[in-house]
């Protein structure tokens, strides 16, 4: 496997693990909108953006 | 509402729809490829459109606006769980993609018996997905039903509300199979995010801007902005809706199929990174507008109350909220046609061509074609119904068809899998799942999805370690598969 591809899919499953323990630990008495709101709208985007750089040789 | 103005609304939308339906019949679809694959050669951008309104449906500005309303932001991580998941294409979409190719698969279910070389896996498991979106769809025309009867005060009755979305999702699955679905779709996709996105600006400016809308959470609802919040989103509820649901995009027959039709990987590329911007937007906008009621209407009875009070409304112009609520229909539309054509597909090629021996590609269309509407009518009866048991199943479909995931990853990454294995995963997998749904039992605070995949695992690794794998076309799917991505790439 390319090494880009490996770290991409570490991201992402990094991402998938902290979807779930960071709303229920960190931002669990966090009542605003920089609180979850905002961790799982940046984890959407992160996902966006990996995909983006992941698949860049789909164009070839 | 006023109903003469949501007639005239729904009829020129139908009109549009229909001209885009009839447009896209270019030239003849005789093939089971043709109609249902559209020759596999789809480009991106309607891929995307089309793969968005398609896994996009009623539920969205209907259901997780009622959720957000109940339960707060915990609905948005689900389904932004939901939304990483469909990073799996990122492994299995080319997979998919190269031997659907290389084999001519129609189907997905077709692709996974002749995986494991057995026609009965691929049958087992295109009657489980009937069994599980037939009722699905009924959810969606019963939905279609309450929103117009409801927006109008019952002046368009429930049931006129239910036949109008049956016929004109047979409508659009028929006049040129996949090609009018997919451009239908992709008109529909633009109405719904569209309306939607500008309805909810307006409204949240309406209710004092960004910073005075999340204020007004902060102070009236701070339960509402964190999880477990008021107690609704405990760990558990959100691990046993998001688990079924991060599968969604290879579970799912209906969005799996389309991973066979992109024109070339550019195309799967375009498909892939637009349903993820189009699923960001209209995931924002679904949770802001269930935020917006709860500001609102902070003490309605029924969460799902919640669109349509929104909706009629001082906050939203009768002309915009007309067009939102068409944008609803479109979303619920859009998801029964696609699902009515990937069912008739899974029928007339698994279940009929299993069941009658030496079938050709046509025989197989023209039964695909009678069953089109047949489906529909069947969704259809389920809808008038409205047993109890339609809910359950509805509910219970995202759990019921994660049962096939330990297969179709066995089919790529497991060359010991085998097709008792996939048969009997498939079977107790699915018993399982209806019997914790029928009775409500949750052992150790997990449901149906997660005891269903896990079940489906341990059958489907037990049963195949006993049982002679196809070792011929496991090489195929995997060391051939990685000689050509490695090309590729």
């Amino acid at each position: 496997m390319k090494r880009s591809k490996l770290i991409g899919g570490s991201l992402i499953a990094i991402l998938i693990v902290l979807a779930y323990v960071m709303p229920y630990t960190v931002f669990s008495d966090v009542n605003a909108w920089y609180g979850s709101f905002l961790w799982w709208s940046l984890t959407a985007l992160a996902v966006i953006t990996i995909t983006f750089f992941m698949t860049r040789d789909w164009s070839r | 509402m006023n109903t003469t103005m949501v007639w005239a609304g729904m009829a020129i939308f139908f009109v549009f729809s229909f001209l885009t339906a009839m447009l896209s019949r270019q030239g003849k679809a005789s093939s089971m490829d043709a109609y249902f694959l559209g020759n596999r050669k789809l480009n991106g951008f309607v891929s995307a459109l089309s793969y968005s309104s398609t896994t996009y449906s009623a539920f969205m500005m209907v259901g997780l606006a009622g959720l957000t309303y109940t339960g707060g932001v915990g609905a948005f991580g689900f389904e932004i769980v939901y939304f990483i998941g469909v990073t799996l294409i990122l492994i299995f979409g080319p997979r998919f993609w190269l031997v659907g190719k290389k084999f001519g698969y129609i189907t997905p279910s077709e692709m996974i018996g002749d995986r494991y070389q057995s026609k009965l896996s691929a049958s087992v498991i295109s009657l489980v997905s009937c069994l599980f979106l037939i009722p699905y769809s009924a959810v969606q025309l019963t939905g279609v039903g309450y929103l117009l009867s409801g927006i109008t005060n019952q002046a368009i009755p429930f049931m006129a509300g239910v036949v109008i979305a049956t016929f004109v999702a047979i409508l659009f699955s028929l006049i040129a199979g996949i090609r009018s679905v997919v451009w239908t779709d992709s008109l529909q996709a633009l109405v719904m995010i569209v309306s939607s996105t500008v309805v909810v600006l307006l409204v949240v400016s309406k209710l004092g801007g960004f910073g005075a809308f999340f204020q007004d959470l902060q102070s009236n609802h701070p339960e509402k902005l964190s999880v477990p919040g008021n107690g609704y989103f405990n760990i558990y509820t959100f691990i046993n809706l998001t688990v079924p649901w991060f599968f969604f995009s290879i579970s799912n027959p209906q969005v799996s199929q389309r991973l066979f039709m992109p024109s070339s990987k550019k195309a799967m590329r375009q498909m892939l990174l637009g349903f993820l911007i189009f699923g960001f937007i209209y995931t924002l906008v679904s949770v802001m507008w269930g935020y917006s009621a709860l500001i609102k209407f902070p003490n309605l009875e029924k969460p799902d109350l919640a669109t349509p009070m929104l909706l009629s409304s001082d906050l939203v112009p009768s002309v915009l909220g007309l067009i939102v609520m068409i944008g609803i229909l479109a979303a619920a539309i859009s998801t029964i046609d696609s699902i009515l054509l990937t069912l008739s597909s899974l029928f007339s090629r698994d279940i009929y061509g299993y069941m009658k021996k030496d079938t050709d590609d046509r025989q197989q269309l023209r039964v695909g074609k009678i069953v089109i509407p047949i489906i529909a009518v069947l969704a259809f009866v389920f809808a008038t119904l409205e047993l109890d048991l339609i809910a359950v199943l509805s509910v219970a479909s995202s759990a019921g068809l994660i049962v096939s995931v330990p297969s179709i990853i066995g089919a790529f990454f497991w060359k010991r899998g085998t097709s008792a294995g996939t048969t009997a995963s498939v079977i107790v997998g699915a018993a399982v799942v209806l019997f914790m749904q029928f009775t409500g039992i949750a052992p150790l605070k997990f449901g149906a999805g997660v005891w269903g995949l896990t079940v489906s695992a341990v059958v489907f690794i037990v049963v195949s370690l006993f049982t002679e794998p196809p070792k011929e076309k496991a090489h195929a799917f995997m060391d051939e598969l990685r000689e050509k991505l490695r090309e590729k790439s």
